[in-house]
């Protein structure tokens, strides 16, 4: 009688958990599907690594033929990173990133001294002090808030 | 996309061959089990031949080493069916009961894993390129690979240390293979290979699960993983991540398999090993996590059967880790930079940084706050994740346990402590990694430690379903049947007592 009254508290017991667990793992599956659907972006959406590899497309056609080139945008080249690192913004560092991205085998330079400088300005025009103050003389504005650029004194 | 296929089916064949010659069964799950091995080994190897075919050849005779080895394949085919008869064994022989919910729990899982590779594409469809780490490092390493030709070898001595140039080929080789294959580079192949490493991984534990435990065993470890939603979103990356899951798990289940199998085949540790090797092909981790994995399991044979059996163990794993082992020091002392964890470091500040309380603290409360959480998606990079019991995860499945209870043979012990050994001993090598970071410390736990803890999960799904008691167990069909039969029977005999 305990033992049939033990093996039918477990049968209880395992019943709760198969429910619980196929609950919980579909509900987790569905809602993710949920969640998708509900952020779709539509079909004219086009991700800001496509977006920006399309304006370096533009660029690559007034590309000197370079293994490397520089790289310039808004802010200094030394803030890319810490502010990706505090948190604070990730939109430069990818920008810098993508670019590379896109322009590869030609390798990007974190640094305004290249002969050969790629200036990506979407979150701002680029400060002229620290353009002349590195000798970079615009070769080619791209109109999409892509600049190629070439340090004067150097070809 | 044809050139695709015959990359995959060339990739897929060299990995079946290699499985079949290891493990020769084809019932009871062994057929999933062995295209989804077959799969993700065969794509591991070929991206070893195509390392080595890029040392040796020219940019347009890569693929011919690979060739060989199909052809080889072909040969190893000819032979067995030849020579052998199919083994028809059953590793399950003898637990043979049913459960009469069967239908159900597979119904869950086809509409799981329909609702998964919808919720794949709409994330392929918001970020064709994956998430940051896919266009920071993998997509990015196949492309300097395969654009810069024969001056491939030119991008790991470039500075561009932020790529992370020192991290292993096995992932950024896969695609350029395919590329090779096609003649140009398609945005889609890190999709379609993160889509196959992702269902092969599924189909892995499920066909795993079923071979040791029977079918309602495979059918919930399926669920559990398709279930957690930071799997799903990780698959569809396009990040190493999961491809580094599929080789820890894969390396298990052949232990566990090798426990199983009368007689011992030796050729199972062999690939245990060839899987082991391939995690360090992978990510830098997997370094650590295949010595581990080999080191644990000296010492819990040694504890179960004695040492002689347990050098012998280790004796065949080392023979299938050690080929791909040695590939990958190659590329880390001919190629690759020094990793950017140990890059600038010294003992002074090595030594301050595993002094420091805070850091310990701040070290256990992520481990606490993202082993509770990893499961439930990607999270807020400022605010993380809180605990929600209503999504699959560790406490899910201890409860689970709890509930269920647990039985299993006195070999699946040995592998089962061999599983959690490996993981706490991989938790705490991770521990140490983070203690002496050079990185800013709240930012690499916030960004890795979740990454982490999902290359661990399906190994974890695999011996909890192993470990607990199965559906048939404590609802066999069969009992249920007589308990009808005779609940009819008793019937008129009860109405004619009642008549008397």
């Amino acid at each position: 009688m305990q033992e049939k009254r033990k093996a039918s508290s477990q049968r209880q017991r395992f019943g709760i958990a198969l429910l619980l667990l196929t609950a919980v793992c579909l509900y987790g599956n569905f809602d993710l599907l949920y969640s998708r659907i509900r952020d779709y972006p539509g079909r004219n959406w086009e991700d800001p690594v496509s977006a920006h590899e399309k304006r370096m497309e533009s660029l690559k056609a007034f590309l000197p033929p370079v293994s490397s080139v520089g790289y310039v945008t808004t802010v200094e080249n030394e803030k890319l990173f810490s502010l990706e690192k505090s948190f604070r913004d990730v939109e430069f560092l990818a920008q810098f990133i993508v670019t590379q991205y896109a322009l590869t085998p030609v390798f990007v330079y974190n640094s305004p001294d290249h002969p050969v400088v790629v200036g990506v300005f979407l979150s701002g025009p680029p400060d002229p002090a620290f353009l002349r103050r590195h000798r970079l003389v615009s070769k080619k504005d791209l109109g999409v808030g892509v600049i190629l650029f070439e340090r004067r004194g150097e070809s | 996309m044809i050139f695709f296929l015959v990359s995959l089916l060339v990739a897929a064949f060299i990995g079946l061959t290699l499985i079949h010659i290891c493990f020769p069964l084809w019932k009871n799950g062994a057929l999933l089990f062995k295209i989804c091995l077959g799969t993700g080994l065969g794509l591991g190897i070929t991206s070893c031949v195509l390392f080595l075919s890029l040392f040796v050849t020219s940019a347009q005779f890569v693929l011919l080493p690979e060739s060989f080895l199909t052809f080889l394949a072909l040969g190893c085919w000819w032979f067995m069916t030849r020579k052998k008869k199919p083994i028809d064994a059953d590793i399950l022989s003898g637990r043979r009961e049913r459960f009469a919910y069967t239908n159900i729990l597979s119904a869950f899982l086809v509409a799981g894993l329909l609702s998964s590779v919808a919720s794949f594409i709409l994330a392929v469809v918001r970020e064709p390129h994956g998430k940051w780490d896919a266009w920071l490092i993998w997509n990015m390493h196949a492309r300097f690979i395969f654009r810069a030709g024969e001056h491939w070898q030119d991008y790991f001595a470039s500075g561009l240390y932020w790529t992370h140039p020192d991290y292993p080929l096995m992932l950024p080789l896969s695609i350029v293979r395919s590329w090779k294959y096609m003649g140009i580079e398609s945005p889609s192949i890190p999709i379609l290979l993160s889509f196959l490493f992702m269902f092969a991984l599924i189909g892995l534990i499920v066909s795993s699960l079923t071979m040791l435990r029977g079918k309602n065993q495979g059918y919930l470890g399926g669920l559990v993983l398709i279930g957690s939603p930071f799997f799903i979103l990780m698959g569809a990356s396009q990040l190493a991540d999961i491809p580094l899951a599929f080789f820890l798990l894969a390396s298990i289940v052949l232990l566990f398999l090798y426990d199983q199998m009368p007689g011992g085949h030796h050729r199972l540790l062999v690939l245990s090993g060839v899987a082991a090797g391939l995690l360090a092909w992978t990510k830098n981790e997997g370094i650590l996590i295949a010595l581990m994995l080999i080191l644990v399991r000296f010492f819990v044979v040694t504890g179960a059967e004695g040492w002689k059996s347990a050098v012998k163990q280790v004796s065949w794993l080392m023979v299938g880790v050690l080929p791909v082992l040695l590939l990958t020091a190659s590329f880390k002392v001919m190629l690759a930079p020094t990793t950017d964890i140990f890059a600038g470091q010294n003992i002074q500040v090595i030594g301050d940084r595993l002094t420091d309380i805070e850091r310990f603290k701040t070290i256990i409360g992520a481990y606490i706050q993202t082993g509770l959480t990893f499961t439930q998606g990607i999270p807020d990079i400022r605010t993380g994740f809180r605990f929600n019991p209503g999504v699959a995860g560790i406490a899910l499945l201890a409860l689970y346990l709890v509930l269920s209870g647990t039985e299993f043979n006195r070999k699946d012990k040995v592998n089962i402590l061999h599983v959690l050994l490996v993981t706490l001993v991989t938790l705490g090598g991770y521990f140490l990694i983070y203690l002496i970071t050079p990185h800013n410390l709240e930012w690499h736990l916030i960004t890795s430690l979740n990454r982490l803890f999902i290359q661990l999960w399906p190994a974890i799904i695999l011996i909890t379903f192993v470990a607990a008691r199965t559906p048939e167990m404590v609802f066999p069909q069969d009992q249920r049947r007589r308990e009808e039969t005779r609940s009819v029977s008793e019937k008129p005999g009860k109405r004619k007592s009642e008549g008397r």
